[in-house]
């Protein structure tokens, strides 16, 4: 009990202390999730939308292959793109392997799905009545792609929320294509489990701490943003 | 609202309709849902596309608005439709109202510009247009409201002044009073008509109930299992329904069988026993007669004698009295006719009605419309 409590007494002044190190990892996870996450809403709420308007032949199997990719462990998204990036895959000439862009990549792979099924999801939710009379309205296609998206911009928000939780707290993939380099591609899930096989349980307590702090914050302000969006 | 002396269905001499259809098919599983040979809406008119539900009436709509694909031709201004861009330019050049309002969530007044803001109107304009619509139906005091803060009158009212505020040249109503409460539906239905009138703008209005049908039509097309059973003026139509069905769906509840004789120039329908009913308009041959319940009255003595214009009494006794609404339903037994008339509940009381009184019951012989008996089925 007494090395639990002291090593929480240690996280908070490694916390407050400004330790270099634990922010450098926290700034990693952030930046690597964060910009994973974008890519994945840039790439995936059209393509959910798309896939929830848009009838055509093979949809049943693109839909299917979607919703799979959602149960998929991340640590078996990095291992495939382990594979893929590694020195002898096919794309092995890039280089990327265990540098901050290969978990970029992972983690990609590992909203991508979530993201556009979800949106899809979000979309086909509303009622296709309101389509029609957008339509009717005279609105384009695009207008009226808009319009949905706008319509259902509390659900999309969700879609991400969930996307996000699951890119800070994923801890398999980081680890396989990262490497969990100290100093380069170590981030919080990584750090923690690093620093508990060496003994460096405070060090561990501070980046959980700091995770926790940051999945709340991050979701937390989401969650604001979207509860005033109900509001208009 | 003009019910007599327009050829609404026909179209005006020298009047290109607004908007013309022919030959309009719509397949769905093999089974023809809609099968319209010719349709035509002259300006400044509305047209009722009545009929039971699946009749085919909101596909024939959603055909006419370019939000549905038929195979048939289609005239806009008397151009024909023929592309998607077509398609699309109908679209713009008309707005529609649904059975739901399908507002965004967002205010009334950017749902009311939403249409404008389609066909690039904005700024300054698009709110005084905006404005104006929802002057139109009475909604202006909502304008900052947010969708969820409305109640379903409300909303629908939006949702017509978002289709007004694009200055459609036609306007599509697909059964927009469907979800609304009898007191919300009375007062926009009145309003509907005074805005309607005001802006003399062509309009289809699909709609299953026959009195909504009775305030709005100029021209009514009846409709059941996609096929027109029956079109021309609203008047000729309620007046004149060519088959049972029609009839039926009308609200000529009673039938009665029997044979057109002509009597010295006057139509009599020879009834089972023999005795006989005044007809206003009839052909020979075996026949339907049909009543409106509002058309028969009942007394407690018979009138005397040149008192009134009834030309068909017969003396019965009451059967059942059925609560209908406010009205009441007396059925009355006369031989081997049974009456049915609608009365109030008042007029219950003073007649002493109840099942088992003799009473009288009469209609004018204008009252029954008489129909070609249909085919037996066998």
């Amino acid at each position: 009990m007494g090395q639990i409590w002291e090593g929480f007494e240690e996280a908070l002044r490694l916390l407050f202390s400004g330790d270099a190190e634990v922010y450098q990892i926290a700034l990693r996870s952030l930046w690597v999730s964060t910009l994973a996450l974008t890519i994945a809403a840039v790439i995936g709420v059209p393509l959910g939308a798309a896939l929830a308007q848009i009838r055509f032949w093979g949809r049943g199997g693109v839909v299917s292959l979607v919703n799979t990719g959602m149960g998929v462990p991340p640590v078996v998204v990095g291992l495939f793109v382990g594979l893929l990036l590694a020195r002898n895959g096919p794309f092995g000439d890039l280089r990327l392997l265990y540098s901050n862009q290969a978990m970029v990549i992972a983690q990609l792979v590992i909203a991508l799905p979530i993201v556009v099924g979800l949106s899809m999801a979000a979309i086909q939710h509303l009622d296709e009545g309101l389509r029609m009379q957008i339509v009717a309205l005279g609105a384009g296609r695009l207008r009226t792609f808009w319009l949905l998206l706008r319509e259902a911009r509390i659900t999309l928000m969700a879609a991400l929320m969930v996307a996000y939780g699951a890119l800070l707290s994923e801890v398999g993939a980081v680890q396989v294509v990262g490497g969990n380099i100290r100093g380069q591609t170590q981030v919080l899930t990584t750090g923690i489990v690093e620093r508990m096989r060496s003994g460096q349980q405070a060090t561990a307590i501070a980046l959980g701490i700091i995770l926790m702090l940051l999945v709340l914050g991050v979701l937390g302000g989401m969650t604001i943003i979207q509860q005033r969006s109900r509001r208009t | 609202m003009t019910t007599s002396g327009n050829t609404a269905a026909t179209g005006r001499a020298g009047q290109a309709p607004v908007l013309a259809a022919s030959e309009i098919r719509v397949v769905r599983a093999g089974s023809a849902i809609v099968a319209v040979d010719r349709f035509e809406l002259p300006e400044r008119t509305t047209h009722v596309l009545l009929g039971p539900n699946g009749a085919g009436k909101s596909t024939f709509l959603r055909v006419l608005n370019g939000l549905e694909r038929a195979t048939g031709r289609i005239w806009f201004d008397g151009r024909e439709i023929a592309s998607g861009r077509d398609r699309r330019a109908l679209r713009r050049a008309t707005a529609a109202v649904f059975q739901r309002s399908h507002l965004l969530a967002t205010s009334v007044r950017a749902n009311v510009e939403m249409g404008l803001r389609a066909r690039g109107v904005r700024g300054e304009e698009a709110h005084a247009r905006a404005l104006r619509a929802m002057e139109l139906v009475g909604v202006e005091h909502l304008a900052e409201r947010g969708r969820d803060k409305l109640s379903g009158g409300e909303a629908q009212r939006v949702s017509v002044a978002r289709a007004l505020a694009i200055e459609p040249r036609v306007l599509f109503m697909d059964e927009p009073m469907a979800s609304l409460d009898p007191p919300t539906r009375r007062s926009l239905l009145a309003d509907l008509r005074s805005v309607i009138a005001d802006l003399s703008i062509a309009v289809v209005w699909v709609t299953h109930d026959r009195d909504e049908a009775v305030a709005v039509a100029d021209a009514v097309t009846f409709l059941s299992g996609g096929q027109v059973r029956q079109t021309g003026p609203a008047g000729d139509v309620f007046q004149r329904p060519r088959t049972t069905e029609i009839a039926h769906f009308l609200g000529l509840e009673l039938y009665i069988d029997g044979e057109v004789v002509l009597d010295r120039g006057e139509a009599r329908l020879v009834l089972a026993d023999g005795t006989s009913i005044v007809c206003g308009e009839a052909e020979p041959g075996p026949s339907v007669g049909c009543l409106y319940p509002e058309d028969v009255v009942l007394f407690r003595q018979p009138p005397e004698e040149g008192s009134t214009s009834l030309r068909n009494i017969r003396k019965g006794t009451v059967t059942s009295i059925e609560t209908l609404g406010r009205v009441r339903q007396v059925t009355v037994a006369c031989g081997v006719l049974t009456l049915v008339a609608t009365v109030t509940q008042a007029a219950v009381a003073e007649l002493k009605l109840e099942v088992g009184s003799p009473v009288f019951a009469g209609f004018k012989a204008s009252a029954l419309h008489v129909l070609p008996r249909p085919p037996r089925r066998t």
